[in-house]
């Protein structure tokens, strides 16, 4: 960081994937973890929208192995066996991942414990945060979750001063929901299919990535009683940037990605 | 059929497992004796430990070998079949709440609207029961270690005073309630596992203890700075059939030797 410039501010939503739905393509991972800038950079994360699940966690670090990053996790139910210093730790950070669940119970604990400070000045002072499902929706100012059943409509830390809904493509009654809501006056907001990740910096959307070739992130708001949904350009992280000259070394080279 | 008891119930316990150590068959069956229905419907709320697998099947097996109806109402795992919250727990005969951190499971409870529905069960008088984290939440405070170190936290206050469980199991805890007790903590009582306070209404009708030794005790400040003790009478329950406890000294340290053994062959290869 050059002196006397703010840090950048950034959250990367994912609509659905990464090591939680996506096992065998680490395409969303690695975009992430390409974003700290650094080499082997040290990633926290954070399980309480899954109650702190055991398995949850296994599964992370079977993805963040130590070689490529510093990988450590924060449990809020079982604080004996976690970093004593909740702000200390998730401040030192590269990059913050939240896991998927329920994002009503996720903002609860968080509450509980003044996570929800911790994160906002983490961003503040650069720490890339990114997360899926519930993971996603928690950053934006509202958004919807169909964890309980039928769909709900839910606040988050409002870093992100939209709305938000995740699994886009794959989930038609949340879709339906959502749109019910932004008719009635929930503000515009960002939508993203499983496999689609959007990279804010500051606020804005600055780019949309995705792991799958035909996932898409969505920018989605009402506009005179119709709700308008326009597909954001979307980069798809698993294309080679340049023709390879040999086919055969390139192929091992590139992680193919499960669609 | 369902019956409901006469009054409002609630069974706070200081330390319940489900499994067969000594006095925790015990206070199961006497929890499922508290609804007068003669297959009650339970239903356990594991979320004070963030709802795991392995609760909801030990609840299952204990409880399983009983004449009643099982459920459970995880707030962070998808279950197959949505249920309707409030629905479902306002036809229970009894709640039975786990333990874990008492913060969570109340942060987590207010943000789904829960405690209001607890509230309505408790005075519609379905049996309330929970153990630990799950026993405190019903009173004004609680002693929780859900920070690290044993704090006060606040409870529901469906019951008044405070309620420190683990008593002598966790020292710490019980060093952390004197204090608070002493210095202006409401009075309540100390716990201990295997014990349980039946509350009819606010009043205290019963303390029972399936563990020999166990017990419950008044915990007031004594108006010097300290704090008063005072053990309350009890009545024991036994276990349906021998229990079966943890390994003798001699086999745990067996064991010890061979885990040490396997870990040095590990670190060899």
């Amino acid at each position: 960081m050059v002196f006397g410039v703010t840090a950048q501010r950034q959250i990367v939503t994912f609509g659905g994937g990464g090591f939680s739905m996506e096992s065998g393509n680490p395409l969303l991972d690695e975009f992430v973890l390409g974003l700290t800038g650094r080499s082997r950079p040290r990633v926290c994360f954070l399980p309480q929208a899954s109650g702190d699940a055991d398995h949850y966690l296994v599964r992370f670090y079977r993805a963040f192995d130590a070689e490529r990053c510093s990988p450590s996790h924060l449990s809020l139910f079982r604080r004996l066996k976690s970093p004593k210093d909740p702000h200390e730790h998730l401040l030192s950070q590269d990059l913050i991942y939240v896991g998927g669940g329920s994002v009503t119970s996720l903002m609860g604990v968080w509450r509980a414990h003044g996570i929800d400070e911790i994160l906002r000045e983490a961003w503040e002072k650069g720490v890339v945060l990114c997360g899926l499902s519930a993971g996603s929706l928690c950053w934006f100012s509202e958004g919807v979750s169909t964890f309980h059943g039928p769909p709900e409509r839910i606040e988050g830390l409002g870093l992100l001063p939209w709305s938000n809904t995740v699994h886009y493509s794959s989930e038609p009654n949340r879709r339906a929901a959502y749109h019910r809501w932004l008719l009635d006056g929930m503000r515009p907001g960002y939508a993203a299919d499983d496999g689609a990740a959007l990279h804010f910096v500051g606020e804005q959307v600055a780019q949309v990535v995705a792991s799958r070739p035909d996932a898409r992130g969505y920018r989605v708001e009402s506009r005179s009683g119709r709700v308008v949904t326009t597909r954001l350009a979307t980069r798809y992280l698993g294309a080679p940037e340049v023709t390879p000259l040999i086919r055969s070394a390139a192929a091992g080279a590139i992680p193919v990605p499960r669609a | 059929m369902s019956a409901a008891p006469a009054e409002r119930v609630i069974f706070a316990s200081g330390g319940h497992e489900f499994s067969r150590r000594t006095g925790n068959e015990a206070l199961r069956d006497y929890i499922l004796g508290l609804s007068a229905s003669d297959r009650p419907r339970i239903c356990l709320l594991p979320t004070a430990s963030g709802d795991p697998r392995e609760q909801i099947s030990a609840f299952e097996r204990a409880f399983g070998e009983l004449q009643c109806s099982l459920s459970h109402i995880s707030l962070f795992r998808l279950e197959a079949e949505p249920v309707t919250v409030r629905e479902h727990l306002l036809t229970r005969d009894i709640l039975y709440v786990g333990g874990g951190s008492m913060v969570n499971l109340l942060a987590i409870w207010r943000a789904h609207g829960i405690d209001e529905i607890l509230r309505e069960a408790w005075k519609r008088r379905i049996v309330i029961a929970g153990q630990s984290a799950g026993a405190m939440c019903w009173f004004k405070f609680g002693i929780t270690r859900s920070s690290g170190a044993p704090g006060v936290a606040p409870g529901i206050g469906l019951l008044p005073g405070s309620l420190c469980v683990h008593y002598h199991s966790h020292p710490e805890r019980r060093a952390a309630y004197r204090h608070a007790v002493a210095t202006g903590l409401p009075p309540g009582h100390g716990l201990d596992d295997q014990t349980g306070l039946l509350f009819r209404g606010c009043e205290l009708v019963e303390v029972v203890s399936g563990r020999r030794g166990a017990g419950a005790w008044r915990v007031e400040a004594d108006g010097r700075g300290g704090c008063r003790e005072e053990r309350l009478p009890q009545r024991a329950i036994a276990d349906p059939r021998p229990a079966i406890d943890e390994p003798s000294a001699a086999v745990r340290e067996l064991r010890q030797v061979r885990a040490a053994r396997a870990r040095a062959r590990f670190a060899r290869r």
